[in-house]
């Protein structure tokens, strides 16, 4: 029995040893796992420090290596700190303690104040833009963004903000400014109606176009160009864009019809260009619109004018032809009955009356060279040209053998006369009265008229020269007028001059001439070359 | 002999004719007519037609031109030679005239012995013609 209960103590005892050392083992393994960790924790902070100092470290790099000018101040304004961008900037280093309020141009004080005081109270100040005085650069114009700076406890202990130098960029703005201003002038002063569109939309109208159409600005931008256009031009202008879309044209001009508010029409020069992009797409459509109304109705005047005109000059050349022939009818009338006067009481009549009958022939004549010459004379007109090559040679050939020459008078060519493009009959009226004005005045033995032609390079200058008695100095511009005659011959009437003159003045050319009392003169006259 | 008809609104006109035709010793038979109208007048009667007419542009009532359209109009006296007689040197006038139909356009010189050398050559052209005569 004895053993038996050894046994089982041995056993209990063993057993409790054992449970002993387990318990000694699993104490060991713990108090080696406590000192573990706590190894471990001290090295992870021990990381974390070197971080947080790196952390520090990178910020300050940050504040230093900020290329726009930074600064922190004190709530009373005074710099405490700055980078060298800003100390560069201001020209003020960070022992000057200079107080940026005081830096701030006069006209910028209250605006200071009043953004200072949305700093103290929002703690953000954004887009601050003062002109402040720097120690190096003069006035600039500045961009302030900062906030302010708490402590722990969240009271403002100072404020930080970073500085931008805005004044070139103010300059170019306040320029693009004026100019857009100038520019702005000129669009809405212009007379010119100005219509820009892109994509079927009102950009812009200036006032010209408003008062054009009656539509304001406003009511334009809800519209589309065709809504003014009337139907006689939509066609006409719709064409004209689809080329300017597919790029086909660059601009077009046209004459189109404005249908306006009121539902009444204008007529307007319009020229619309495209502006491209880069790579040819149509962005815009300029429009430049010039009301021609008054233009057109000008131009329907001076029609009708034209129209006028020729119908009172048709009438006035058939008033011309009718008078001439009321007026020579009775000629004719009185010349047959002084003519019969003489025929049948020739026996009864004494020379004087026979010489009374020969000088009522005589007038009856000079009267109806008159009428002829009058007749000639109102019915020279430019429109009536019939051009074409004309020998002048032959012209004189032909004056010659039909004009009253006297026998002690010779008439010759000094130089071949040339071929001019001309109306035949005129250039035969012209030299005809030159030629039947030199014969008759010529009173010595032997007479001579020359005629000659000098080519210019715009014109033919030709020369009628005969060794008369020639012509009075005082007379020489007084002859080319109507009716002014100063010769004492029965056959002048006066009108030949001047019918010469107006057919020179068709020709564009010139009439003068040159004399010397009883050596003679020479009447020179240019006709234009015609093309 | 040739059968005229003379169309002439002028007094002294018609004096120059029969003056002209006596001293040359025509012996041509003129029947007178002051205008158009009366012309037409006489053209429409029972009177035989003339051989042929003298024709004045520039008459009161119906000129010498309406009168000449109306004469071309007619079947029967478009064949009238008919020979203007005129002071009117207007072209139109005889462009219109040749445009219409004449047989002839003698312009009246201021003297009366050129009238004279100019008639006597017309009527002297016509009498060696030969005529319709109806």
């Amino acid at each position: 029995m004895e053993n038996k209960e050894n046994t089982l103590l041995k056993k209990a005892i063993e057993r409790q040893k054992r449970a002993r050392q387990q318990a000694e083992k699993i104490l060991e393994e713990r108090s080696k796992e406590l000192y573990d960790t706590a190894e471990h924790l001290r090295q992870t902070n021990k990381i974390l420090e070197n971080l947080l100092a790196q952390k520090t470290t990178q910020l300050d790099n940050v504040f230093v290596n900020i290329i726009d000018p930074y600064v922190v101040m004190d709530l009373k304004g005074r710099i405490i700190k700055m980078n060298s961008a800003a100390e560069d900037f201001l020209g003020y280093s960070i022992k000057e303690k200079v107080s940026l309020a005081s830096l701030v141009h006069e006209d910028y004080k209250e605006y200071t104040k009043a953004s200072f005081k949305s700093l103290y109270t929002t703690g953000l100040i954004k887009k601050y833009r003062p002109r402040i005085y720097t120690k190096n650069k003069g006035l600039r114009h500045i961009e302030v963004n900062g906030s302010l700076i708490k402590d722990k406890t969240g009271t403002p202990v100072a404020a930080q903000g970073i500085l931008r130098d805005i004044t070139h960029e103010i300059e170019i703005k306040s320029l693009l400014d004026l100019q857009k201003q100038r520019l702005d002038i000129i669009v809405e002063n212009s007379p010119l109606g100005i219509w820009l569109t892109s994509n079927d939309t009102l950009v812009k109208a200036n006032k010209a176009i408003e008062k054009m159409l009656g539509y304001t600005e406003e009511e334009l931008k809800s519209m589309n160009a065709m809504d003014i256009t009337s139907v006689d031009s939509l066609q006409t202008s719709q064409d004209y864009r689809k080329q300017l879309l597919a790029g086909e044209i660059d601009d077009f001009t046209m004459v189109k019809k404005y249908l306006r508010k009121d539902g009444s029409y204008f007529s307007a020069k319009t020229t619309v260009t495209a502006v491209r992009n880069l790579i040819g797409e149509l962005k815009y459509e300029v429009a430049l619109i010039e009301d021609i109304t008054h233009e057109l109705e000008l131009e329907e005047e001076k029609k009708q004018l034209v129209k006028d005109l020729e119908t009172s000059n048709q009438g006035l050349q058939e008033y011309a032809h009718i008078v001439s022939h009321d007026l020579k009818s009775p000629l004719r009338s009185i010349s047959a009955l002084t003519t019969w006067m003489y025929e049948d009481y020739k026996d009864k009549l004494d020379d004087n009356g026979v010489y009374n009958l020969k000088m009522m022939q005589e007038k009856v004549e000079s009267m109806d060279k008159l009428i002829d010459g009058i007749l000639k004379y109102s019915t020279i007109k430019s429109d009536h040209l019939d051009n074409s090559l004309v020998n002048v040679n032959d012209v004189v050939k032909e004056i010659v053998d039909v004009i009253y020459i006297p026998e002690h008078v010779e008439v010759k060519c000094v130089n071949e006369l040339p071929t001019i493009y001309a109306d035949r009959t005129k250039v035969h009226q012209l030299i005809q009265n030159f030629l039947s004005n030199a014969v008759v005045h010529i009173e010595r033995e032997k007479g001579l008229v020359e005629v000659g032609c000098v080519e210019r390079s715009k014109y033919w200058e030709f020369s009628v020269k005969d060794n008369g008695v020639g012509i009075p100095k005082e007379y020489h511009e007084k002859i080319f007028k109507i009716f002014q005659s100063i010769g004492n011959k029965e056959r002048s009437t006066g009108i030949g001059l001047s019918i010469v003159k107006k057919i020179i003045d068709l020709y564009e050319g010139k009439v003068w001439l040159e004399s010397e009392i009883g050596v003679g003169t020479t009447f020179f006259f240019t006709l234009k070359k015609q093309k | 002999m040739l059968n005229i008809l003379f169309i002439e609104d002028d007094a002294i006109e018609t004096m120059k004719l029969h003056r002209t035709l006596a001293k040359l010793q025509f012996k041509h038979k003129i029947v007178e007519a002051k205008n158009g109208e009366e012309a037409l007048a006489h053209l429409n009667s029972d009177e035989v037609l003339p051989d042929i007419i003298l024709l004045d542009l520039n008459m009161p009532k119906m000129s010498g031109i309406e009168f000449l359209k109306i004469l071309k109009e007619d079947a029967i006296m478009k064949y009238l030679p008919t020979v203007v007689l005129t002071t009117s040197e207007n072209r139109a006038d005889l462009l219109e005239c040749y445009k219409i139909g004449i047989a002839g356009y003698v312009i009246k010189p201021l003297k009366y012995e050129d009238y004279e050398t100019k008639l006597a050559s017309v009527f002297k052209y016509w009498e060696n013609n030969e005529l319709v005569k109806a």
